[in-house]
């Protein structure tokens, strides 16, 4: 079992929907951002074309933030999701500099989104954020395991993602991967991601 | 209070960035690293030079000064009470490797320095103690180097030239602690083949910086622009007053003029300090340069 995303760049949008979503789904802070998306434009006027690049943690097979964790705070469960253990982890920040898509983040300072003191949202939410610590996507598997899929996934209105199991050759994510030229992130590092992207 | 102000407005210009520069290990608290490093490789080479021209106040100031750069690294940490935890992945973190080193480094060395003080460093363990010092500072001299040179994220620093660079830096850190201390008054340091053997050591690592920027400046994209940051961007001030005018031209001028003439100790005294800035502003620029590997160049297409 080895879970895992295919984001298709020819149905996506750049809505941002899938970072909202996930901001939604997991009330992450301030300055952390799970999922985001990131814009790129290309050629010259009139001839420009802007594309959109959805970024999330790519739970690498061979997670390059795993290796350099001094305090096993970063770890690979057996469906291949790396979790960071945030009761576990000294915010030393190592694994952010080894990660090679920017998909870490350290949580500071607690901060409310609107001022004036948190609201009643991110009262219920923050408490799985704690300070001093760094976090990432976690493929919401507390929504996996009930049977759902993750909510940047579930809330992508143009369809772009889809997610399962990358071991299992007859599942879509398999079939897509193989059929549409799925391409992974930055493979020359070496750390066999488990999102690929079907090419725009 | 608004939401977009620094740090978050810095950050999320950041992440728009095609070539995101790194802020944590350079930024507010991580300039407690920045420290660490610095104190903990002068602090080992200091070690170095003391066990060799048998300087017993030399050895105590080795150990003080990489137990205050061990101290730098926890206070930069999200969690300091979560610190013992470190030690757990040396088989695979250089932190790990590094905070391990640093221990053994503290425990041996204060008691071969006790030994010392009481004369009775000659016997089997003082010789053990003193091997265990050495393998702790040779783990200290050597893991910065690596903790940068591992990550493949950040292309300026994954290179197999910072282990030595580092090294040289540390040892030369060592040197010019044990000039700042003969200037002010402790007794016992030889300091013609002190300001000898510094000397050598800051041209090496001259080169080692030229080496080191030819090198990045012809790699990829993201190393290409940690240099030009480096030569003309955000870390140029740093790189130019601190690396190369502190830390290279004025210990390598007076260094010279001092070894064929004669100057006074207040002199050598500057050179040490001079010398330990620019120690300082190499780790400083190292890491206020460096830049992840762009993601926007990998947008798959057909």
């Amino acid at each position: 079992m080895r879970y895992g995303m295919v984001i298709d760049l020819k149905r996506c949008i750049g809505c941002y929907g899938c970072q909202i979503a996930c901001k939604a789904e997991n009330a992450t802070p301030p300055g952390v951002f799970w999922a985001r998306v990131l814009k790129q434009e290309a050629g010259r006027f009139p001839n420009v074309r802007r594309s959109s690049l959805p970024l999330l943690c790519m739970h690498c097979q061979d997670p390059a933030c795993q290796q350099v964790c001094p305090t096993e705070a970063t770890t690979k469960r057996d469906d291949g999701i790396v979790t960071v253990d945030s009761e576990k982890c000294v915010g030393c920040r190592y694994c952010m500099m080894a990660c090679p898509y920017g998909a870490r983040y350290f949580h500071a300072k607690e901060r409310s989104y609107f001022g004036q003191g948190l609201n009643e949202y991110e009262k219920a939410g923050y408490p799985d954020h704690p300070t001093g610590v760094v976090e990432k996507c976690h493929f919401c598997h507390h929504r996996l395991e009930k049977g759902q899929e993750p909510a940047c996934v579930a809330n992508c209105m143009a369809r772009a993602r889809y997610f399962g199991d990358l071991d299992d050759p007859s599942s879509e994510v398999s079939r897509l991967i193989r059929e549409k030229r799925g391409q992974q992130l930055q493979p020359a590092v070496g750390t066999d991601p488990s999102v690929y992207y079907l090419p725009a | 209070m608004a939401v977009w102000e620094d740090p978050f407005q810095k950050l999320s210009e950041d992440l728009k960035a095609t070539l995101r520069p790194q802020r944590e290990w350079v930024a507010g608290r991580g300039l407690f690293l920045l420290l660490g490093h610095f104190l903990s490789g002068a602090g080992a080479g200091t070690w170095l030079f003391s066990l060799y021209f048998e300087l017993p106040a030399g050895l105590l100031i080795s150990l003080v000064v990489v137990a205050l750069g061990g101290l730098a690294h926890l206070i930069f940490l999200g969690r300091l009470g979560r610190a013992w935890r470190i030690v757990r992945r040396p088989h695979s973190s250089w932190i790990s490797r590094g905070l391990l080193s640093m221990t053994l480094f503290l425990i041996s060395g204060a008691i071969y320095w006790w030994l010392d003080r009481s004369g009775w460093a000659t016997g089997t363990l003082g010789q053990v103690l003193w091997g265990l010092s050495l393998l702790g500072v040779a783990g200290i001299l050597l893991y910065k180097g690596f903790v940068y040179a591992v990550s493949k994220a950040i292309p300026f620093w994954n290179t197999p030239l910072l282990p030595p660079l580092y090294i040289a830096y540390g040892v030369r850190g060592g040197a010019a602690i044990l000039l700042v201390a003969a200037a002010l008054g402790v007794g016992g340091i030889e300091l013609k083949p002190l300001e000898l053997i510094k000397l050598w050591v800051v041209v090496s690592s001259a080169v080692l910086v030229l080496i080191y920027l030819a090198g990045m400046s012809n790699s990829g994209v993201a190393a290409r622009r940690s240099v030009a940051e480096l030569l003309g961007g955000r870390a140029a001030v740093a790189f130019y007053l601190g690396v190369v005018l502190l830390g290279l031209v004025v210990p390598i001028g007076l260094g010279v003029f001092s070894y064929y003439g004669s100057v006074s100790m207040a002199v050598l005294g500057l050179v040490g300090l001079s010398s330990l800035a620019g120690d300082f502003y190499v780790k400083y620029c190292v890491a206020r340069a460096g830049i992840y590997m762009p993601l926007s160049g990998e947008f798959p297409t057909r």
